[in-house]
């Protein structure tokens, strides 16, 4: 018990004495996880539309792919882009490996299927007279697109709240593209891996209680956009 | 222009199999048949929102519109033209819905929602119309004179329409054919489906009555009087003196007597004729009459026998008028 009340009260003590370091930590993680938030919620929810507004083989396929896609492992989606970034690899020539941008593709990669696999959950969520009702109007793909998603719109945020979460949360693939440069590419998640391992339990926790705190606040208002589109008998 | 079609789901027929369908430009043809019938996947096949079907150039109303988030009258404008839309909101003001094309859409009634649907259908440019049940959630006050707007907005153009209501089907039809189980069993002119169903499975399901097509003569207070064949009927309705129009009455709400000078009690209408046909329909029989114009009756094994009618006999028919609807046509 004492243990625990010394962790708390260090971590309470880090957190009030919240230095430069903690502050850019916190910048890194914010701009990461929203840049791959809105990057995988741009692609993924018109691919999540596409998949779910139509019958084709094309589409079930993506439809597989972007199921498979939602249970990846972080740290093998991490690996796969490594792999492609490395000096030898084809993408090598960019030097993107271990910055902030290679970090954003990862988790971009990791946003995409979440976004999209809830959108056309939702989608295909609509009642089958409101698909008939969409054929019956002939519209534009576009237009019918536009139409769905603001049907939709709570699941829409519920796809975005998603997305967010996966990345904000995710560690492994952000470690192994990112390697978890002091000042450079280290975010909540890494240094609290890091805090852990060195044992500055304190630290850690302290880090754990920021990570929390930027989670609530996104979702926090994601929900009230949810609920505003919600209030429909 | 005629086309023609053959229609068939799933592959191998089993749920609706139509060999040459006809549908003719400027001609309404009614579906009719019981619920389970085939009708939807019939309209949805010519539609082209089932695979496998011919997907007609037409505009499509179907049996459970859906509304999206936002007010009736966006709802209403998806898909049409800023000239398709004013017209759609002429035909909500005659559909007296025009009014409500600022609320929510989710707030009307279900009667409300399916007249902006039918406005919307309605105003759309294609040659064909396929309406799904299109008087459904209609009060029976406000179906005949939703019905007369879609008549009158359908214009020149070729419809198909189902139902599974008897009145809807008299009024709306020009044509009519008849869909049990997935097969067309019967296919003629609106009147003569009502009146000589081909077999005791149609009479079941369409069940027997008259529909007579003429010109309103004249008005008594709330009765006009039908023109036609030389024969006056009147009956309950709204069209005015020179209007073509359709009496729609029930064969069981026809009285005979013998002879062709019968004590016709109260009956407004009354109607001297030569009975032509006599069909055994189990528990009741139905008389065929020609008075000028054919008029079914139906009459007990009793009363057919007592009153000897038999194929020649001279009749003479009455109906109360108040049993008698004339629609606008």
């Amino acid at each position: 018990m004492d243990f625990l009340l010394e962790v708390l009260s260090d971590a309470l003590g880090a957190l009030f004495g919240f230095g430069s370091e903690l502050r850019r930590i916190l910048g890194l993680t914010l701009v990461v996880s929203l840049s791959a938030t809105v990057l995988g919620v741009v692609a993924g929810v018109p691919l999540g539309t596409w998949i779910a507004l139509g019958r084709s083989r094309v589409r079930s396929a993506w439809l597989v792919a972007v199921n498979i896609g939602m249970g990846v492992p972080p740290v093998l989606a991490g690996l796969a882009l490594l792999l492609v970034l490395w000096d030898a690899g084809p993408l090598g020539g960019l030097g993107l490996l271990f910055t902030p941008a290679a970090m954003v593709a990862a988790q971009t990669l990791l946003a995409i299927p979440i976004a999209a696999g809830v959108t056309a959950g939702a989608i295909k969520g609509l009642p089958r007279s409101a698909g008939e009702q969409l054929e019956a109007l002939r519209l534009s793909g576009l237009q019918r697109g536009r139409l769905v998603l603001v049907e939709v719109w709570p699941g829409v945020v519920a796809a975005v709240a998603a997305a967010f979460g996966r990345v904000v949360s995710e560690v492994g693939a952000v470690l192994i593209v990112g390697g978890n440069i002091v000042g450079e590419t280290r975010v909540l998640t890494t240094a609290i891996v890091q805090e852990t391992r060195q044992s500055n339990f304190g630290d850690a926790l302290a880090l754990g209680i920021v990570l929390i705190l930027v989670a609530a606040a996104v979702n926090g208002f994601l929900t009230r956009m949810q609920l505003k589109g919600a209030n429909r008998d | 222009m005629t086309e023609r079609f053959d229609l068939r789901f799933p592959e191998d027929g089993s749920v609706l199999s139509i060999e040459n369908l006809t549908l003719e430009s400027s001609e309404r043809l009614v579906v009719f048949g019981p619920n389970g019938a085939g009708k939807s996947t019939m309209l949805r096949l010519l539609a082209g929102t089932l695979a496998g079907g011919p997907r007609i150039e037409a505009s499509y109303l179907p049996q459970r519109p859906y509304f999206f988030r936002g007010s009736a009258g966006y709802n209403m404008g998806l898909g049409l033209s800023a000239e398709q839309a004013s017209r759609a909101r002429s035909i909500a003001d005659r559909l007296a819905v025009g009014e409500l094309l600022g609320y929510e859409a989710s707030s009307l009634s279900g009667g409300e929602a399916q007249r902006v649907a039918i406005a919307r259908a309605l105003a759309r440019p294609e040659p064909f119309v396929l309406l799904d049940e299109p008087l459904s959630a209609q009060d029976e006050q406000d179906r005949m004179r939703v019905a007369a707007v879609v008549i009158e907005e359908i214009g020149d153009r070729g419809a198909v329409i189902v139902t599974h209501d008897r009145e809807a089907a008299a009024v709306l039809a020009d044509r009519m054919a008849v869909l049990i189980n997935g097969r067309l069993v019967q296919e003629g002119e609106v009147g003569e489906v009502f009146s000589l169903p081909a077999t005791d499975e149609v009479a079941a399901a369409v069940g027997i009555g008259n529909v007579i097509d003429g010109v309103v003569g004249g008005v008594d207070g709330s009765l006009v009087a039908l023109e036609t064949g030389g024969l006056t009927i009147w009956g309950l309705g709204g069209p005015g003196p020179g209007s073509r129009a359709r009496a729609v009455f029930g064969a069981e709400a026809v009285t005979l007597f013998r002879g062709r000078d019968g004590l016709a009690g109260s009956a407004r209408n009354r109607w001297v004729g030569t009975v032509t046909e006599v069909r055994d329909l189990g528990r009741l029989v139905e008389v065929i009459i020609d008075a000028g114009v054919r008029i079914a009756a139906l009459v007990t094994p009793g009363s057919q026998e007592v009153l000897q009618l038999h194929p020649g006999a001279g009749v003479t028919a009455t109906v109360k008028a108040a049993a008698v609807r004339v629609n606008p046509a």
